[in-house]
Formats: structure tokens, sequence, C-alpha cells
């Protein structure tokens, strides 16, 4: 178990930049995941720390180690890969036992860390197959099991679950939270789907490319997030973006003129930057029966998903969906009112997308 | 009958045909050449050729009694095993160095050696060994057929260390294996059949590899294929006994083709290994 330090990294392939200048501590025993958007070197990241891509400059700590010139082999931490890399020719319990072996450890010791590492993840039955006898899940969870029989300072995992289906993706998604609370271990997941970021993390780091847009928990970075990039990639459906500014004492859309009730803080920082972005999450519109108090929209498409409602509209030249109370169920071409909830939204600056505070 | 189906129908006699030929050009003169290995030696040569014949032994009996055969078959097993187990002790490694660096220059480099013609190589070998006394030692006939066998053993295992994962190799890193360990370990099992594939090709082609044989052995390490050569003298050929040799030089790689047939062409065809 370690902390886990990079200062000033940066990372390039030939004359091509992938990681400018990356600084980011994670905490002994923490959960941190890396999402952001394919190519925004989430992996690349994953894979200097594994050992597995050499630092162009900076520095790696790994605990009180400098790691920058230690092999992989050397740095004693483990990984799960996104296409499980098992090693196809041994069985379950070779594959789980390899690390230890390699390390010298008993064959006692071994038979027991791999026997608890496999009750631990139901896998017992399987010890004895070879992994193209197992399913997805299966070989998911042998992967897992090969690094936790090490006890290693930190565990990586890169996209392990973008090969399973939805329902098993759910599933082995709320083990590995488990796993974690139960292991007490470092450890970094890297993914692109947000959905898990927010349920897994206690920290997410949101990457573009190779910068780190904001390092916050979870409720943080969906409740007060630090740029119009993170706010547009962390919730789902994502947040809607209208152009407004302040004009005559009111906030206007920038497009078409309409009036859009907005309140106190928001208010003020928007008569302050007298032009914004004004984001909302399809979640935070309330449907208003007063036409007067919200903005009035036509419904373009209804998208019922049973514990609510998407509705699609379009307003100054954006396509925003609301998401809202099933029992509404209003039909295309519908005339209704929406009204943003009070203290729910968000200011962007128009010229660079930080948020105004 | 419609013009497609009156097409498909040519095509398909057209394949035949086509196979027919192919099958007769290659079959044609290793069935000719065992035939008259079984023919009395007057008939080896007569003109036409007799279909109809009694078949005898003549030719083997007067092949052993006549050449020290079976030591001209040491000759060429000790040579051929040798320069197969080099060209896979280097072979191997060699070739998992070029998938796992990706640096593909020194597979190319031996691939141009293996076409570059024998005679290119046996000037400066036959001079070298000479000068360390070597000549006609077992050591200089598996150093040079070792020219014959490290390519095949590199160019068929390439593709098959390139088939594995990347991440497998990575995982085994990660795990704490050293490169070596990881060729030891993770990736030769993984290629066993593409060894097996390999080692066949490599025996098989210095087995059948006359001209080193020829120029680099002497008397006692000559190899089976060189000692036929000793057969066509001028005006005295002794064509009976060449083809009885030449039947039984040819049989161990035709026997050995014959059994691992399948493996063969799936090694050869190898590229994937899927977990």
């Amino acid at each position: 178990m370690a902390s886990i330090s990079i200062r000033n990294l940066v990372k390039r392939y030939g004359n091509f930049t992938v990681i400018p200048d990356l600084n980011l501590e994670i905490a002994d025993h923490e959960f941190v995941v890396f999402v952001g958007p394919s190519g925004c070197g989430k992996s690349t990241l994953l894979r200097i720390i594994a050992g597995l891509e050499p630092i162009s400059s900076g520095e790696l700590y790994i605990g009180d180690k400098r790691v920058n010139g230690v092999q992989a082999a050397h740095r004693d931490i483990a990984m799960v890969f996104q296409n499980y890399a098992l090693y196809p020719h041994m069985k379950v319990y070779d594959n789980m036992s390899f690390a230890l072996e390699l390390r010298g450890v008993s064959k006692a010791e071994i038979d027991a860390r791999v026997k608890r590492a496999a009750a631990l993840l139901h896998i017992e039955p399987y010890l004895d197959r070879k992994p193209k006898e197992l399913s997805g899940g299966q070989r998911q969870r042998v992967a897992m099991g090969r690094a936790i029989v090490r006890n290693p300072k930190a565990f990586l995992f890169d996209e392990p679950l973008s090969n399973l289906d939805a329902k098993l993706r759910g599933q082995v998604r709320a083990e590995i939270k488990a796993l974690s609370q139960e292991l007490k271990t470092t450890m970094v997941f890297v993914t692109h789907d947000q959905i898990e970021a927010m349920t897994m993390a206690d920290r997410i780091v949101v990457l573009q490319s190779g910068t780190i847009q904001q390092y916050d928990t979870p409720e943080t970075v969906y409740e007060r997030p630090a740029n119009q990039f993170v706010a547009g990639f962390i919730g789902s459906p994502a947040m809607n973006f209208f152009p407004v500014a302040w004009r005559q004492e009111r906030a206007i859309l920038s497009q078409g003129g309409m009036v859009v009730p907005l309140e106190g803080e928001s208010a003020g920082r928007l008569r302050l930057a007298g032009d914004a972005v004004l984001g909302i999450r399809p979640e935070h519109f309330a449907v208003t029966t007063e036409a007067a108090d919200g903005i009035a929209v036509n419904v373009k498409l209804v998208e019922p998903l049973g514990s609510d409602t998407l509705i699609h509209f379009d307003l100054a030249g954006v396509s925003a969906i609301a998401r809202v109370d099933p029992s509404l169920r209003p039909k295309v071409g519908d005339r209704i009112s929406l009204r943003p909830q009070p203290g729910k939204t968000h200011l962007f600056d128009a010229s660079n997308g930080q948020v105004l505070r | 009958m419609t013009d497609a189906a009156n097409t498909d129908r040519w095509i398909r006699w057209l394949n035949l045909v086509q196979l027919v030929l192919a099958g007769i050009i290659i079959m044609a003169p290793t069935v000719w050449m065992v035939l008259s290995s079984f023919k009395p030696s007057f008939e080896v040569t007569a003109y036409p050729p007799a279909l109809i014949f009694t078949p005898t032994l003549e030719n083997y009996v007067e092949l052993t009694r006549t050449t020290p055969f079976l030591s001209y078959a040491l000759n060429s097993l000790i040579v051929t095993v040798g320069s197969t187990a080099l060209g896979l002790l280097f072979g191997i490694p060699a070739a998992f160095a070029v998938s796992w660096t990706r640096i593909s220059w020194p597979a190319i480099l031996t691939l141009a050696a293996r076409m570059a013609p024998g005679t290119l190589f046996l000037l400066p070998w036959y001079v070298m060994f000479r000068q360390v006394g070597m000549i006609g030692s077992y050591t200089a006939l598996i150093l040079s057929h070792a020219v014959i066998t490290l390519p095949i053993v590199i160019w068929v295992l390439l593709p098959s260390f390139d088939g594995i994962p990347r991440s497998v190799f990575e995982a085994a890193q990660v795990d704490g294996c050293s490169v070596t360990r990881i060729l030891w370990r993770i990736a030769l099992p993984l290629v066993a059949s593409g060894v097996a594939v390999s080692a066949i090709l490599a025996f098989v082609f210095s087995w059948n590899y006359f001209l080193f044989a020829l120029v680099l052995s002497n008397g006692d390490t000559k190899t089976l294929i060189a000692a036929a050569f000793n057969f066509i003298g001028e005006g005295s050929t002794q064509w009976g006994a060449l083809m009885a040799a030449a039947t039984l030089i040819a049989l161990p790689p035709l026997v050995l083709a014959a059994l691992v047939q399948r493996w063969l062409v799936s090694g050869l065809t190898l590229g994937a290994v899927k977990g």
C-alpha cells in the first residue's frame, strides 16, 4: 500500500506531446478514477505508473521511492488489463500463482493466497480450467484474482469493464468497489465511462488532451464542475449549454432574446460578466404550469425510461434535453414551460469555458 | 441451364484440370524415381520405359553392399539435427527479439542471407574452415547448414510471436518477469506448434541441402545427398542404385511432412493466440 505522486510529468512520442505537464497526488488507500474521452492520455498515464511506458521528463513516486527508471517488474504494482491478458496456456490457478512463484513465495503460502482470492471472487470452481473455457465475466474475475494475490502497493485497472455486457458491467463494478473497501489498497482505475467514474471513485481525475481539468470527489465534480468541458463530460444525459447575456437587468438567451429566470448568485455573476454560457443539467429543469415562470419550448421527442422521462427540445438554436417525472407524458409538438431549479444552474466564461464563481 | 451455371461448371472443370496437371508435374518424377528403384538395373534406362515389370530389391542390396549407406545416413542425421538445433537455439530468441522490439532489419537480413545463392557463402567458408583445419568436420557442416535453418526458424516464428497480444507480455512484466523469462515461460509455450513447424521445415531443408556437404565434407562426414552424387560417374552411372538412394533420401522428409501435414498448414498460417 502506497501513495502515488506525479510531479511535472511530460510524455512525448517523437514530436507529439501526449501529456504536457501533469501533477497529481494519489493518497494511500485512495480509489482514483481517470476519466476522459478517447485520446486524452488516461491510459498512457496509467501505463506510465505501471512502468510500461517511459517518462519523457518529470518524476514519479510510488510511496517514498522514485520509480522513473524502475522496470514494471520491480514496482510492486498489479494491473488488470482491458482484454484481461490472462496467460492462455496456464490454468486459472497457475495464472494467479505465477507472480508469487516468481517472487519465491512458498507453495503453502501461494496455495493459501490463491484460494483466499478465489473465494473472494467466487472463482473456486474454475481453478483447474484454462482461460478459454471461461466466460468474459469469469476471465475478468481471474484477472482481478491475479492482481489480488500479490498484495501489491497499488492496483491499476485499464478499462477492465469495457468488454463486458451492460448487466455484468454493473455487477463487476459493484464488486470492484466492494473489493477496494475490503482490501484498502491504493487503486487507480481508467475508464471513459463517467458512470463508472462517479460510482466507484473517492476522487475523479477528469482529463482532456493530457491535462487535468478537475481532480475532486464525484459529488464536487458533478455539482461544481470546474469548467464547461467537465460539466459536459460528467453527467448523463450531458449538461445543456445556452449562450446568455445580461440585458436590462435580466438574463436573456443570446439567440432569440427569451428571458431566462435566473435568481440569486447566478444572476449576480452574469451581471458582472455580461455574457456567459449557461449550463443546466437535464435533471435540473422543472416543468411549470405557469407559462410566465419558465421558458416555453416545443417538445421535439419524448423518451420514457421508466424511472423518468427525457424530453428533447430546441432552445436558442441549441438541441437540449430535460429529465422530468415519468408521470409527465407530453406528446411531440406540445408546448411546455420549463424552469431551471434555483441554485442548480452553472455559468461559464464564454471565452475560456472556466466556471464563473 | 443458365449462363452463370455454365460458367461455374467450366470453372470447376478448369480447376480440376489444373489440379491434375499440377499433380502430374509434381508427382511424376517422384513416382518415376520410386518405380525405377524397384526395376532391374538394365530396365531403369530402357526406352520406351517399361510400365509393367517384376519388382526387385537388387538396387537396394547393391546400394548397401557397395556403399557405407548407413554411415552416410548417420552423417546426414548428425548434420541435420545439429543445424536444426542450432537454428532453434538462436532463431527462437532472435524471432522473439524482433517481435518484441519491432525492429525488423535483422529479420530481413537473415531472409536476404537465405535467398542468396549458397555459392556466395561457400568460398569464404571453405577458406575459413580450411585455415582452422575444420574442413570435413561435422562442426563445419552444422555451422554452414545453420544458414539454411536459422532464417526458416526466424521467419516461421515471427508471425507466431507477433500474434500474441502485447498485453499478455505486459501482464507478465507487471507480474515480475524479465524479458528472458517472458520468452521461456509465456511466449514459447504459446508458439509451441510454430516451433515444431519451424523445426520440421528446418530439418527438411537442411536434410535436402546438397552444396555445402559436397564441398565441406570428407569421406567420413559425407552426407547422404552428397554421397548419392557419387553414383553419377562419367559413362558408368549406376542409375538403379542412384534411384534407390534417392528414394531412401526422400523418405524421411516425406514421412515427416505426411505425419504432421495438418499441423504444418495450421502452423504456417499461425498468427493469433486466442486466450
